[in-house]
């Protein structure tokens, strides 16, 4: 029994990051590159930290204030990003995360500057977590069997067919944003009320890069990418020790690899490829050979 | 019942011409064939069409209605659907997926039922496969249902970008070279799908190489050269036109 | 005061230049968003350290800098980038797998260095400081100077002048058409990878110097600061990473010695996020930036 309770603490990081997982996912599944999660990220932890701590709200409202800027914030980043394409907007995201980790080193008065936030009462437990994040997956899931989630999905595919179906572009990567920023702020918060303590730092490149590697290597398209993603790479560190000193590398080499050998993450890959053989046997006569 | 009215449609692209003052009516209820050696300007006449280009002067009436201004996606939605020369669709996806987000622009769910999964959006999402799976009847390819549609023929391919145009409910369709890639089975099996729109009031245009297929099929014709208009009229007419043959076969 | 800083920004806009135009200089070749390029820049500050240490002169180990670091960086093409280009997707493929080879850069990094912060020898580098027109102007930073002037020369030689560097060009202007034309893309790739990785590896050497540091975490903020110079400029820009670089290295140094760092670093990157509004493809660039066409 104490084996088990000893990996809460490992369960309740594994939930944590699956709920950012999902944040950066909807983005990519609407084929907008963008890394900004993060930073909304934060905006909802300060935003869910303050209200706790400097005016004792209890967690439900501060929990929704820290969504709800989350959206608010989500829908600001779309507008402009919704017109920049590829790399570009990457970059524009990225330098959205830049400054809001700058001004929370900034404005010390409010956010404590790089000093962190401290002093939050740990209010959400595993099980809190837990709630969210089978909610979360279950609103991604109901979105996916959706005219909005048929839409991302024509979008990030080829956005010149999806025009010619009617699909507003902007309109729906916009849409995607705001789920991302809800779920990212949503997070943000819950992490500063398990963690007693969040600082600047916490929501900057590194993360962007955990959270990007849960991603690429469970999958971008099926919901059910980021949970092998982030099952996996969390996991992994605990099953060997040598593994867990050379996390960075690994994380870099898995990265290559991935990209390389299987880009479409494992989920995906093993997805298309049981469909593919069950097209095979259907009509074989029918299909084209089988290009790589 | 829309027509698609061209006048004097005009376009530049720095020094290039790509269509110079074309004039055309696609009518209601018929199939009006463009054809053209290839650089002719039949792609860029299209996307014009579409919206996925600017004009440079000239105008568009679709409907009675000026679309020459509006973005491709207002176009696309105000009943206008096309096939594509290169087939682009969800290789991933199944051919069933492909077929329904061709339905994207009469879905009536809210964004919130959707996301919450309410049974409102649950129960238009049931009702979507089932036509879905009816047109797949119409064009033979329930089989196909689950398939990705990468993984299938060409001439199937172009059977599921078909199916997809379909779902969209168009009042216009524009076909760029539908055929290509099909035998004769199945091209005529096409011609008479093409044929039973038309009837219903569906305006049709098709752009094809295939020219036994646009004879066939075509009630008039248009032929584009240099971005201009060179000979319309029947098909027949047009295909003994010597200012036709000329243009294809080059001869100065 | 306000001289000297202007001038202080011009040199560090100097290493900057060296870094950006490795950068900006695969992405207009090939298209390639190389984030290892940081890594690559603290390669080479790492190699010129242990060369020194090991006895070498200095003129030596950052000789040995630059091709160690372009070495490096040809192996990361081999590794990270060349299997990508047969597939689709090869923008965000590229990006990903350039993350991968940064951190395993960053991982040995670490590890040889035992997370500590490095310095070179105290006499590496005699300290002479040169005063006219009431500036101060240190030995070490005219040598960044004149370094950065001959590099960035030897490499618009290189790029202009030589047929290998025509090839190159080509390449950029339309690969299909190069490869038809008969230019064999292996040597081509060597040879870009190569010479971004030898600028990189030089700005790695002379910003370990300058600030007498060199700890495996030196390459993100440059990278980031490296992102803001090269949209600046234009993607693909040579002319523009250069002009941007010095305007940017004025631009950091004036607002940390007249407002504070953190306040810089919100102005630089809101400066970077409001050009990729306005105008993504900065002074010069060519390349469409993605932005969405059509009617609007």
């Amino acid at each position: 029994m104490d084996q088990i309770l000893g990996y809460r603490p490992l369960f309740d990081l594994f939930l944590l990051h699956l709920g950012f997982a999902y944040s950066q996912y909807i983005v990519l599944r609407a084929g907008a590159f963008s890394i900004g999660n993060v930073g909304l990220s934060a905006i909802g932890a300060y935003t869910t930290a303050i209200l706790t701590v400097q005016f004792g709200l209890p967690m439900p409202v501060t929990l929704l204030a820290g969504a709800l800027i989350g959206l608010l914030f989500g829908v600001l980043l779309a507008l402009p990003l919704a017109r920049l394409r590829g790399v570009y907007q990457a970059i524009a995201s990225l330098a959205f995360v830049q400054i809001v980790l700058s001004t929370n080193l900034y404005a010390e008065n409010i956010t404590g500057g790089a000093m962190g936030y401290s002093g939050i009462p740990k209010l959400a437990g595993t099980g809190t977590l837990l709630c969210f994040v089978v909610a979360t997956i279950y609103v991604i899931w109901a979105v996916s069997r959706s005219r909005i989630g048929r839409a991302f999905d024509a979008v990030r595919e080829d956005e010149g067919m999806a025009v010619s179906l009617g699909i507003n572009v902007p309109r729906t990567q916009t849409i995607a944003y705001a789920m991302s920023g809800v779920i990212a702020g949503l997070f943000g918060g819950l992490e500063a009320l398990h963690s007693y303590a969040v600082e600047p730092n916490q929501f900057g490149f590194h993360l962007i890069i955990v959270i990007m590697s849960y991603v690429v290597l469970g999958g971008r398209r099926s919901v059910w990418g980021p949970l092998v993603g982030v099952a996996l790479l969390i996991a992994l560190p605990e099953i060997s020790r040598p593994l867990a000193d050379a996390r960075i590398m690994i994380y870099g080499l898995i990265l290559m690899a991935v990209m390389n050998f299987m880009p479409r993450g494992i989920v995906d890959t093993l997805i298309a490829r049981r469909a593919r053989r069950k097209a095979r046997k259907l009509a074989p006569a029918t299909l084209k050979p089988e290009v790589q | 019942m829309k027509d698609l009215v061209l006048e004097h449609v005009h376009k530049k692209f720095g020094g290039v011409t790509a269509s110079n003052d074309v004039n055309m009516t696609v009518p209601a209820g018929r199939i009006t064939g463009l054809i053209g050696p290839n650089g002719a300007g039949k792609t860029s006449l299209i996307n014009l069409i579409t919206g996925m280009l600017p004009l440079t002067s000239g105008h568009i009436l679709f409907g009675g209605q000026d679309i020459s201004t509006e973005p491709a996606d207002r176009v696309a939605r105000s009943g206008m659907g096309r096939t594509f020369q290169n087939i682009r669709l969800q290789k991933e996806a199944s051919v069933l997926a492909n077929v329904m987000v061709g339905f994207h622009r009469h879905e009536k769910s809210s964004l919130v039922s959707a996301i919450l999964g309410l049974p409102s959006s649950r129960r238009e999402d049931a009702m979507l496969r089932q036509r879905a799976m009816a047109l797949l009847e119409q064009f033979d390819m329930t089989d196909h249902a689950d398939s990705p549609a990468g993984s299938l023929a060409y001439g199937h391919q172009r059977k599921v970008e078909m199916m997809r145009a379909l779902a969209t409910d168009p009042d216009l369709i524009l076909l760029d070279e539908p055929v290509a890639g099909m035998n004769d089975v199945e091209a005529r099996h096409l011609a008479e799908i093409f044929r039973r729109l038309a009837d219903q009031g569906k305006a049709i245009m098709l752009i094809e190489h295939n020219m036994r297929f646009v004879q066939e099929l075509c009630d008039y014709v248009y032929v584009l050269d240099g971005g201009r208009l060179i000979a319309e009229g029947l098909p027949r007419d047009v295909v003994a036109d010597p200012v036709v043959i000329t243009a294809y076969l080059g001869v100065e | 005061m306000f001289a000297q800083q202007v001038v202080n920004g011009l040199i560090i806009g100097g290493v900057y230049a060296l870094f950006a135009l490795g950068f900006t200089l695969i992405f207009g070749i090939h298209k390639i968003m190389n984030l290892a390029h940081g890594g690559i820049f603290m390669t080479g500050a790492f190699i010129g350290l242990y060369s020194v240490q090991a006895g070498l002169p200095l003129w030596v180990a950052f000789i040995l800098a630059m091709i160690g670091s372009g070495l490096v960086s040809v192996i990361i093409e081999v590794t990270a980038f060349r299997r990508l280009r047969a597939s689709g997707e090869v923008e965000f493929g590229a990006l990903i797998s350039s993350i991968g080879a940064n951190l395993v850069l960053v991982s040995i990094a670490q590890i040889l260095s035992k997370t500590q912060v490095l310095r070179f020898p105290f006499d590496t580098f005699p300290v002479v400081m040169f005063k006219f027109w009431g500036l101060r102007v240190s030995a070490l930073q005219l040598a960044i100077a004149l370094l950065a002037v001959v590099l960035v020369i030897a490499m618009s030689w290189y790029l202009y002048k030589t047929s290998f560097g025509r090839q190159v060009r080509a390449v950029a202007q339309n690969e299909r058409a190069a490869l038809l034309a008969g230019i064999r893309p292996g040597m081509i790739y060597f040879q870009t990878f190569m010479l971004s990785g030898m600028l990189a590896g030089a700005a790695g050497v002379l910003v370990g110097l300058a600030f007498n540091s060199i700890h495996f975490m030196m390459g993100d903020p440059f990278l980031l600061r490296g992102f803001v110079v090269v949209i600046l400029g234009g993607l693909g820009s040579v002319a523009g990473a250069l002009v941007a670089s010095l305007g940017f290295g004025v631009l950091q140094t004036l607002s940390v010695a007249y407002l504070s760092s953190r306040l810089s670093d919100i102005i630089i990157f809101g400066l970077l996020f409001a050009v990729l509004l306005i105008r993504p493809n900065g002074l010069f660039g060519r390349d469409e930036a993605g932005v969405l066409r059509g009617r609007r």
